[in-house]
């Protein structure tokens, strides 16, 4: 026990994160496994348990582990049952049964307050799910080394388009900027501008997207990066402009966002300018790194003369000379763009991305790399494009004066099949896409009912996570003021406590009304109980199983005077149940017998009455 | 306060050996682990909130609402449970003495009842749809007289052990306890002489005594196993002895002993008595039991015995439990 305290103290070290607190738990329910024994300790396992399932939604919220989650949850949920009926035969199926009504009971109050309950923004600024870092893109780009991301069909993000799809070779995805190369490794001057942390809404709205708009849903990153296609202006408020072109998050994306933007160029009052330190920036190259690259650019800008010139020679070159898209290149440790461009000529985008930014920057060009994904493939029925971590993609942007910055993609000049239609295609003939994950599915993309299976799923977490993961502030004010209008949050809170208020009270009046069931449905047995009522109150003794006689003698006996009424009450009582026609005679009959005994009863309720105040004003009787 | 909610219960619910649970007598609230489920719930709720996350919103509402449905479960559990109490015992001080009671069901099936008071609690009970079980309860006794249930508590906690519903019943008839027997110390003297005129009786009685041989129907303590041993004949003596001049059991048989040492004496001899299946009559203050034999005359002694003192009248009253009195010990 120490001894486990001990390892998880040690591999905290005192960082507070979601992460390890779960981990507190997931540690102290196997503690508290190994020693129950009283139903207190079953209680305090039931709550460890819940609460572990409810954390276990922080990080796991596809269909598929939901079920699971709730599944688990209603087998504690059975476990309590068994804990409190523990002599119950047939427990099993009953106890089953009796929990699976009760479910389907509570489901729709369930629903109701999963629409309607108001939902607040976070109360307070909470730590990240997890501290760890996660399968993506990275902030460095080195050329020399082999990126693994190719091999990972992970989702990236998944976007949905007012309108068509654009065509494939339009989705650059752009993500973040490199503009420092040390001659191996291309990373951000400034590294990502700090920013307080802020809450972030996680969902973008419920709105129709118009023609040009679209909407991308992001797999967590723990990265500030909201990827966009350029140009773009943000609709949703969840993303703000960061220079560059680029949007960014206010708080890592620890959990699968979901962010707007359309497709219009932001009006620029005049032709987009460049600063002499911006200029100097972006011409940043380490000095003596690469010097036949260097020689060779310089003697092509003098040939060339204009950028537009170079760029074009450069891309020439790419198209005429045999270089190779692969994605087994072999590696090259000292003077990458060298080795790429005159000796080995085989590389993928981020070798020829970095050799291109090279050549502009020794040519005078400013020029950045930009770090994000291009392309997509389309899910369903062409309703919305997925993109994957091996769609990750690095391209050059060159600056031109008066025009501002332009995409130049070197490895569209190598492998068009790559920007035309992914990277499958790209690398067909080498075999090698998705070579070391064998048990990913798009790697058997051309098996059509494995395709099928594996979008008809991917379609069903996609509308999951829109409209139930996804259900946040932004898409429930969305939807209900469609519904009634403009709403507020404290209205949605009214309308929430009304309909709970609602709920309720059926319950309870379901509950009543059957509790007087049984007897309200015979209006017999309902004169007779206020007869009995009657007598009682009178002060006779009544005990189960006298017959009416029997009650109506003992009454008598102390109440001579209805002794008529008493009799006749009686009476009414043994022919109906007791007397052979009761059963046979008409519905009008059986009408006039009970608008009969309501007389009776009314007539004996007079004559106890008086019978009884006599009594009083004579006590000595 | 606790007198004040105390009184409002029994005036909800009279004494009675019957008693149907309806919405008017059963209470019910959340149990200890209720209460921490419900911080349970607001803790998921915030935690809901601040990490923007719907699922953890539907499992907060599921489990909401299903402990709201589980209130009406077990309030349900309860509600139409029909208590009878069949028979309350009888017994001797410091054994424990049966109540025997009726659980019956109408409608709904009655799961794990939890029967609490002053006795040994029994296990869980379960009551089918229309069914009926019989539950004894034993009740220690520690005093001598009418032992009243004062009340017996009927809680459930199914299905979730997460709330509690709960109802008192106050049964009319009492059980009794009779004295402790005690052997009278002070006339060990006239008592061993007793017995010795009886074996005497028995000794000299064989001349005059009836021998016969055994037949269907004898009871065994009246074969004469002595002569069985010797013989091998099963014969039976029926000696005039037997028939002969009844004893008095008399209170005022042992001058300076206090009320219940004597009453513990008489219940002794009551016994001795009965067991040798002799004549006896019983002797209180204005109590007199004229001398018989047999069970029913037994049973009259002791309860008189256990009544005796006690104001008469109330034997069938509801005394409460433990009961106030000088009669200890």
């Amino acid at each position: 026990m120490l001894a486990l305290a001990g390892w998880y103290l040690a591999s905290v070290e005192g960082h507070f994160t979601v992460d390890t607190a779960s981990s507190f738990f997931v540690l102290a329910v196997g503690l508290k496994w190994l020693e129950t024994r009283r139903s207190r300790d079953f209680y305090v396992l039931f709550f460890i348990l819940v609460y572990l399932a409810a954390v276990n939604f922080l990080f796991q919220q596809a269909i598929g582990w939901t079920v699971i989650n709730f599944a688990g949850v209603l087998l504690l949920l059975f476990g309590l049952q068994v804990l409190n009926a523990p002599n119950l035969s047939a427990r099993g199926l009953a106890g089953g049964r009796r929990l699976g009504l009760m479910l389907l009971k509570t489901l729709p109050v369930v629903v109701l307050l999963f629409v309607f309950f108001p939902r607040m923004s976070p109360l307070w600024t909470v730590p990240m799910v997890s501290g760890q870092s996660r399968t993506g893109i990275s902030d460095t780009m080195t050329p020399g080394q082999i990126s693994d991301l190719a091999q990972s069909s992970e989702r990236a993000f998944r976007v949905s388009f007012g309108g068509a799809i654009p065509p494939h070779r339009e989705l650059y995805w752009r993500g973040l900027i490199l503009d420092q190369f040390d001659g191996e490794t291309w990373n951000q001057r400034q590294a990502e501008p700090f920013q307080v942390p802020a809450p972030v809404a996680l969902d973008d709205g419920a709105e129709i997207l118009k023609p040009g708009d679209y909407s991308v849903l992001l797999e967590p990153t723990n990265q500030r990066w909201a990827f966009s296609l350029k140009p773009s202006i943000a609709l949703s408020g969840n993303i703000a402009p960061a220079g560059q072109d680029l949007f960014r998050f206010a708080r890592p994306a620890d959990t699968a966002v979901r962010y707007r933007l359309s497709r219009v160029a932001a009006q620029l009052s005049s032709a987009p300018t460049l600063t002499a330190s911006e200029r100097r920036r972006y011409l940043q190259l380490p000095a003596g790194s690469n010097p036949r690259a260097t020689q060779f650019a310089r003697r092509l800008a003098q040939q060339t003369g204009q950028p537009v010139g170079f760029i074009k020679a450069v891309l020439t070159r790419f198209r005429q000379q045999p270089y190779v898209y692969t994605l087994r290149p072999p590696p090259m440790p000292t003077d990458s763009v060298d080795a790429l461009l005159f000796d080995v000529k085989r590389g993928f985008c981020a070798h020829y991305a970095s050799a291109m930014a090279f050549l502009l920057r020794s040519a005078g060009i400013p020029a950045r790399i930009v770090i994000g994904y291009q392309g997509g493939s389309p899910g369903l029925d062409n309703r919305y494009l997925i993109v994957r971590q091996y769609d990750a993609h690095a391209w050059v942007e060159a600056w031109i004066a008066g025009q501002g910055w332009a995409r130049v993609d070197p490895t569209a000049a190598i492998s068009p099949e790559r920007i035309e239609s992914g990277l499958q295609e790209a690398v067909a003939d080498e075999g090698s896409f998705l070579e070391n994950n064998w048990t990913s599915p798009e790697r058997y993309g051309d098996v059509a009912v494995i395709r099928w299976v594996a979008l008809q799923l991917d379609r069903i977490n996609y509308q999951w996570q829109r409209w139930v993961v996804g259900y946040q502030g932004q898409s429930q004010l969305d939807l209900l003021s469609r519904i009634s209008g403009h709403l507020s949050l404290r209205e949605l809170g009214y309308v929430t406590a009304g309909l709970m208020a609602a709920a309720l009270l059926a319950a309870g009046l379901f509950s009543a009304w059957r509790q007087r069931g049984h007897w309200q449905q015979d209006p017999w047995r309902r004169l007779f109980d206020k007869g009995l009522h009657v007598i009682r109150q009178a002060g006779v003794e009544v005990y189960p199983g006298d017959t009416p006689d029997v009650i109506a003698e003992r009454a008598s006996r102390r109440y001579p005077e209805a002794e008529k009424e008493l009799a006749g009450f009686a009476r009414i009582a043994n022919n109906h149940y007791y007397g052979a026609r009761s059963a046979e005679s008409s519905p009008a009959k059986r009408r006039q017998d009970l608008t009969r005994l309501k007389n009776r009863l009314v007539r004996l309720r007079r004559a106890l009455r008086q019978a009884g105040s006599s009594r009083k004003l004579s006590p000595d009787r | 306060m606790k007198r004040i909610w105390q009184r409002w219960v029994d005036r909800r619910i009279p004494p009675a050996d019957r008693q149907q649970l309806n919405q008017r007598t059963i209470f019910i609230l959340p149990t200890g682990a209720g209460l921490v489920f419900g911080l349970l719930l607001v803790i998921m709720l915030v935690t809901g909130i601040n990490y923007q996350n719907s699922l953890i919103y539907l499992l907060t509402f599921l489990l909401g609402a299903l402990f709201v449905a589980a209130m009406h479960q077990t309030h349900r559990n309860l509600n139409g449970l029909d208590l009878i109490l069949v028979r309350a015992g009888e017994g001797f001080v410091g054994e424990s003495i049966p109540f025997v009671l009726r659980l019956g069901s109408e409608r709904d099936e009655a799961v794990s009842i939890q029967l609490s008071g002053h006795f040994s609690p029994p296990g869980l009970q379960s009551v089918g749809a229309g069914g009926a079980c019989d539950v004894t309860l034993l009740a220690a006794t520690q005093y001598r007289g009418p032992v009243s249930m004062a009340r017996v508590r009927i809680s459930t906690r199914f299905p979730f052990g997460l709330l509690e519903a709960w109802s008192w019943m106050r049964p009319r008839t009492a059980g009794l306890a009779y004295p402790r027997p005690l052997a009278p110390v002070q006339s060990t003297l006239t008592d061993s002489e007793g017995d010795h005129q009886a074996e005497s009786v028995v000794g000299a009685g064989f001349d005059d005594a009836d021998i016969r041989p055994w037949r269907e129907g004898d009871l065994s303590h009246r074969v004469l196993w002595k002569r069985f041993a010797r013989t091998g004949a099963m014969v039976i003596a029926d000696w005039a002895g037997e028939q002969g001049s009844p004893q008095w059991l008399d209170y005022a048989a042992f001058p300076g002993v206090d009320v219940e040492t004597r009453l513990s004496f008489l219940c002794h001899q009551v016994i001795e008595r009965d067991q040798a299946h002799q004549l006896y009559g019983l002797r209180l203050p204005g109590i007199i039991i004229e001398p018989a034999q047999g069970g029913v005359h037994y049973r009259q002694c002791l309860r008189e015995l256990a009544r005796f003192g006690a104001a008469s009248d109330e034997s069938g009253g509801a005394v409460a439990f433990p009961r106030p009195t000088e009669a200890r010990r």
